[in-house]
This record gives structure tokens, sequence and C-alpha cells, in this order.
């Protein structure tokens, strides 16, 4: 049993569990105030900043800090509770399969499933500023060269709170519960990484990368460049401890 | 020769002790019944071989391998069907199947198999949620059937299906090992359904086994115990409360 | 009778548990927030309780309403699991009245988080800002204006929580609606009246502008009318499954 045909198994899993509609309405959502507020975005402002990144970062704001972390949360449900609603996962634990492994290939999926969201959203994006242009005439569109790391960025960043999301899941059973834990510690990103101590909080992470495109692009917003020597060894580590411990403790309740 | 054998196997959960002291001996290609009233240990028996829950005490080997060394290789060999049907909701019964042949590397044909040998084909392409009872009871023996695997574990394969289809599933396990060779481990709770399908017989009350052997010795066994013979429902029914009364004091 | 039952039904799941933890949680962030940062909010001047909830409110919001959220889904959960619904609907009780008794239950928990919230900015006050008198008439104003904010929040949330057999699709809704009103501009008075939006108004900025009046009548219409939008969709679906 190869690890490429588990993961293809797990995508069978969620079929007709109307996920995609829950990826597609915020990116939908989040874009329309963006389309609605881009003519202020061309009058002057107190910072300086072009109107086109302006669009760009104002209407990523929500996504990065918010929405990108709470669609994991809910993915983590989706995916614990198909397995948990019909006792599929005693069925699982029956075969012969690396329980770990499976484990392995179902945050794989959780990884998968906001992919789609973020190559919704740059689809979306470019929609949207091609709307937004047409209404304010002025050209609101970033090159692909731009957007497309800059998106990247997002996604790599929000790796590790999907690791910790992930853990809290298969930790804490109640799935109301590790949503809600997890959903609570996303609260405090604005606040976090504003303190020293944003490494040891993953869910501001993709927040925190988005500030530096912000810092970027307008000058004394926020710093420019990544601190990366705290943060990678912090986020590898974050990363690896839970899921290390996600996939020793996988299935450990129906197997007592 | 025996395929699975039992070493004072135990399981106990705190203070209450589910499985005990437990040596069973289940001969290859027979069909082994598992007898007993609720709660008296069986499911737990199964569940530990199928390295759902671990020991407390003793130990069994499958085909000589043990867990958790052989974990995969035991379960390769073996087609269970526990508690409750387990399946995703959210799929057809195809479906279902098709993602526990993938698991097994199972060839394609399998699934097509295991829906004629349960008689689910013809609604193979509804969903799982869908099914009425006896319908999920039937996709969890397919599940359990796929692959014709050479150990068979069915918890109770009979619950909830209509008189027609117990009878159906009743003979499809009494001739799956002429069909095929394998070995069932099949428990239930009716001595009369066990007494149509097993060679041989396990008797287990609160975690505790009261008799091991053909029908045969067991109509002996019980005629010199002086338990009634005529109808084996009542020999169990008198054993078991014989322990029962034997216990409460 | 009713109340009781449905309360009864969340035993063991955590439903208390989880709004006592989400006050503390909420509450946690005044307080940490003073401790970090205290000179900045004593320079600012006015009254202690508006200085902490202009600081703080819109954080402890948030976390109210995902709670609420949660809660929610939490309730209609341990319906859909076991089916505890299906037999529920074919007991001798009305599906109105049962869901009246969980939006009863609902409110009182957020009512309960609320004071536990308000009490520990009372403390902040009394605490951080010495000289001042906290006039507890001023705090309960507070107080119910916020409950009052969140109730069509409340009702709105199990509206959806009923609807949907699959938690991660009302939680998905839920978290969705949370991130959209939390986006939208809400220096304008028709988004600021939404529910999901409303909870985050403050008593002070809303006194100032005159619409207490306003916010109040309208957080009692769009509860009626979730109520309402609710009993009929118990009626269709009575008749339709």
């Amino acid at each position: 049993m190869n690890f490429f045909s588990l993961i293809s198994i797990e995508i069978k899993k969620i079929r007709r569990s109307k996920i995609f509609l829950i990826l597609l309405a915020p990116v939908i959502l989040m874009w329309l105030p963006a389309i609605i507020n881009s003519g202020k975005l061309t009058k002057i402002q107190d910072i300086s900043i072009l109107p086109a990144h302006n669009f760009f970062i104002q209407g990523f704001m929500g996504m990065v800090w918010f929405m990108i972390p709470a669609t994991l949360i809910i993915c983590t449900v989706l995916l614990t509770q198909t397995e948990r609603l019909n006792h599929s996962i005693l069925k699982m634990l029956s075969l012969p399969v690396n329980s770990g492994l499976l484990c392995l290939a179902k945050f794989t999926v959780l990884l998968i499933l906001p992919a789609i969201q973020m190559f919704l959203s740059i689809g979306v994006y470019y929609l949207s500023a091609y709307i937004s242009s047409r209404m304010q005439e002025y050209d609101f569109v970033l090159p692909l060269s731009y957007s497309l790391p800059a998106i990247g960025k997002f996604y790599l960043a929000a790796l590790p709170a999907a690791a910790v999301f992930w853990m809290i899941s298969t930790l804490i059973q109640t799935p109301i519960f590790s949503a809600g834990l997890s959903l609570a510690a996303c609260v405090p990103s604005v606040l976090m990484i504003n303190t020293d101590y944003w490494c040891l909080h993953p869910m501001s992470y993709p927040f925190y990368v988005l500030m530096i495109e912000y810092g970027k692009a307008a000058k004394g917003v926020y710093e420019t460049s990544i601190d990366w020597l705290p943060w990678i060894p912090a986020a590898i580590i974050i990363t690896g401890v839970c899921l290390i411990v996600s996939c020793a403790k996988f299935g450990y309740k129906e197997r007592k | 020769m025996n395929i699975i054998e039992t070493n004072h196997l135990t399981k106990a959960y705190g203070s209450f002790t589910a499985v005990s002291d437990l040596n069973l001996h289940i001969r290859k290609g027979a069909v082994y019944g598992f007898l007993g009233p609720n709660g008296a240990g069986k499911s737990t028996t199964m569940k530990m071989f199928l390295g759902l829950t671990k020991p407390t005490d003793g130990a069994f080997h499958i085909d000589k391998k043990r867990f958790p060394q052989n974990r995969t290789a035991i379960l390769k060999k073996i087609g269970s069907f526990i508690e409750s049907p387990a399946f995703y909701g959210n799929l057809t019964g195809q479906e279902n199947l098709d993602i526990i042949r993938k698991i097994l590397g199972l060839p394609k044909e399998s699934t097509a198999d295991a829906l004629e040998l349960t008689g689910l084909a013809p609604v193979k392409d509804r969903l799982a949620r869908k099914y009425s009872l006896g319908m999920k009871q039937r996709l969890g023996l397919a599940g359990a059937l796929i692959g014709r695997p050479p150990i068979l574990i069915l918890d109770e394969p009979t619950n909830g299906l209509d008189p027609v289809g117990i009878h159906e599933i009743r003979s499809l396990i009494r001739s799956l090992p002429e069909k095929y060779d394998c070995t069932v481990l099949v428990s239930s709770h009716l001595l009369s359904e066990i007494e149509l399908m097993a060679d041989d017989i396990g008797i287990l009350n609160h975690g505790h086994l009261l008799f091991e052997g053909s029908l045969h010795d067991l109509k002996s066994q019980a005629h010199d115990a002086g338990f009634p013979v005529d109808n084996l429902e009542e020999t169990f029914l008198a054993m078991v409360e014989e322990d029962n009364r034997r216990r409460s004091k | 009778m009713v109340p009781k039952i449905e309360y009864k039904k969340l035993k063991r799941t955590g439903y208390v548990p989880a709004f006592l933890l989400a006050a503390l949680l909420a509450g946690a962030f005044p307080v940490v927030n003073m401790a970090v940062r205290k000179e900045s909010f004593l320079s600012l001047g006015g009254e202690p309780l508006s200085v902490l909830l202009n600081a703080n409110w819109q954080m402890m919001a948030m976390l109210n309403i995902l709670l609420i959220v949660c809660g929610a889904c939490m309730m209609y959960h341990t319906e859909y699991t076991d089916n505890g619904m299906q037999k529920m609907e074919l007991l001798p009780v009305r599906q109105t009245s049962l869901f009246l008794g969980k939006f009863l239950i609902a409110s009182i928990m957020t009512a309960v988080m609320l004071s536990i919230e308000f009490s520990v900015l009372a403390g902040c006050a009394v605490y951080w800002f010495s000289d001042s008198r906290l006039n507890p008439m001023i705090l309960i104003c507070h107080l119910s204006f916020s409950f009052i904010m969140l109730l069509p929040t409340i009702i709105l949330m199990l509206l959806i929580a009923q609807a949907f057999r699959n938690m991660w699709i009302s939680l998905g809704i839920g978290v969705i609606l949370v991130f959209t009103f939390s986006i939208l501009p809400q220096e304008q008075l028709f988004f600021a009246l939404c529910p999901f939006s409303a909870p985050y108004q403050l008593l002070d900025n809303v006194h100032a502008d005159g619409h207490v009046g306003l916010f109040l009548e309208i957080a009692a219409l769009e509860t009626l009318l979730f109520a309402l939008t609710e009993f009929i969709c118990l009626k269709i679906r009575r008749n339709f499954s």
C-alpha cells in the first residue's frame, strides 16, 4: 500500500461532503467588499501605497488573518467526522495499513483542501481586480510574478498551524471542543504579531507574512523583511512535534 | 492444527474484567461458533484478535503470528466484521468496498464478487447512509468477505437481518470453508444459530470460557452435568444460569 | 419542562464548561492588555470601562460569537449523531418548543459568560484605574446591551445548526459568517445592525450616535424574524421528509 494511493483513498472518502462550497464561499465573500470599496483606494491615502498593492493586501487581509486558519479547522472537522460518524475508523484500524501512515495521508488531504482554496482565491482575485479596473479606470491587476509567490507564501506559512489543529483534533475527541479551541487560538493573531513571541503562535504566521508584504508595499507600516532566524526553526519544531504526537495518538481511543 | 490459539488471554478495564483467562483453540478450516449472552466478552476477544485493543495479560497467536510485531501480516489475512457496521455514509456501497479493496491491494473484480456474495449488487450505487439496517449489515459482511481472506472474524453477523436474510447469511457462512479454504470465527448469542453453522463451539459468560468443543461433546458434557439436553438452547441457558448463580455467591 | 430536558441533553458534552472557559479566555484579554501596556491606557482618560471596552471588546466579542457558533453546532450535533432528533420527533412534544428551549439555554449561558467577562472588566477598572468609582448601573447597562446584541446571532446560528446534519457544514457557514461580517465596514449602519456584526458594537459609541433605540429594536425584530423562520422551516420539514 503506497502513500499516494492512501491519499487518493482519503480524497475519495470526502465525496459529496459539500466541502468545495465551503472553500469557495469565503473567497467570493472576501472579494465582494474589495470590489465595492475599490473606489476609495484610488483616492489619496495617508499612507503611501500603490492602489493596486493596497487592493491586493486589503483583500487578502481577512483571508490570511482568519479565513485560512478557519478553513483548516473546518476541514479538520470534516476529516475526523467522516471517519467517526459511522464507526468507519474501526474498519480502517482493522485493515492492514499503518495507522501513522493513515494519519499522515489524512493530514495531506488537510493540506490539499486549502491549497484548492488558494487557487480559487487567485482566480477570484484576478476576476475582481479586472472588474474593479473597469469600474475605476485604474489598473488594479498585479502581475502573476507578484501574486503567485505572495499567495504561495501565505499558504506555506499556514502549514504549522495545520499541524497544530490536526494534533488538537486527534487529542480532543469531541469535535466541537477541538474546533472551538482551535478557533479561539486564532483570535489573538492581531495582538501576537506585534509582540516578540509571534514565533510561538503558528496561527499568526500567515498574517505575519502578509504584514511583511504590506510593509514592503507601504513604507513604515510594518517591517519589510522576514525574521527568518527564530521563525523557521520554531515552525519546523512545532510542525514536527505536532505531527509526531498526532501520528502516535491517532485512533488511540478506538483501540483502548 | 489450530490457526488461532489464545493462552490465558485477559482484558480488564479498570476493575471490570471483560475477558478472563481465556484459552481458545480454533482449528484451521473450521467454523468456530463463539457463543455467549450480551456483554460476555465476545466482542472484546475479537477486537483483541484484530489489534483494536491490547490484552492486559496472556497472549495469542494467529497463524503463528503475533501483535504488534506482525500486525500488517495478520490483518492481511483477516476479513472482519465488528460490532455495528462501520461505513462511510456519504459513499455508495460500492465506493465503500472499493476503499477497502484498494487498501488490501485486491483486483477490481473482488468488489463485484463481495457484492454478489452478500446480495448487495442491485443496490450497490445507493448511498450507504440510505441503506436499511439489513443492507448496512450486509455491507459490513461484504467488507469482511472481500478478497476471500483465509480467516474471517464475524461479530454477530445476522443481527438486524430478516428471517430470509438470516438464513442466507447462515448458509453462506456454513458454505465458506468448502467454497474456498478458510477459517471462520463467528459470534452469536443464539445457540440455535451457532448450531446450524459451527463445527466447534466456545461458550463464554462474564469473560470466562464455560465450554469448548464440538456439538457432540457439548451434549454429552451437559448430560453428565445434569443439564437438559433435548433442546440445546435450554442447555445453553441452564449452563449460563448455573454459572451466574455460582458467580453471585 | 422543555428547557430542563434540553439542559439534560447537554450533560457531559462540555457545553457549560465551554462557555465558562471562553469567558475566562475573553476575560484574559483586558487583564493581559492592562498588565502589559498599562501606561498607554491610563493616559487615555475618560471612563475606565469605556477605555477598557474600546481596547478589548473587538477580540472579546469575536470570541463570544465564535463560542455561540460552536455552542449551536454542539447542541445539534448531540441531536444528530445517534439519531436523538428522530426520537424527539416521535414524542408528544412540539419541535418549536424544543427549539425555543435550546435558545433559552444558549441565551442563559451567554448571559453567564457576559457577566463573567464584565466582572473581569470591572475588576480591571477598579484595580488599575484605582481612582475611579465604578457605577454598577452603567456596568449593567453595558452588559444588557451586549447581551441583547448577541440574541439574533444566537438564534440565527441555532437555525443554521438545525438545518444541516453534517456538523462541518453548519460550523463552516457559521465561521464564514463570522469572518464576512468582521471584514464588512462596521461604520456603515446597515452592516452594523446585522447579526454577527452587532455584537461588536459598544453602548458608548451607539449612544453617541443616538442609535440605541434603533439597535435594540432591530435586534428584537431580527430575533423574532429568525424564530419565525425556524417555525416555518420545521413545518416544511415535517411535510416533506
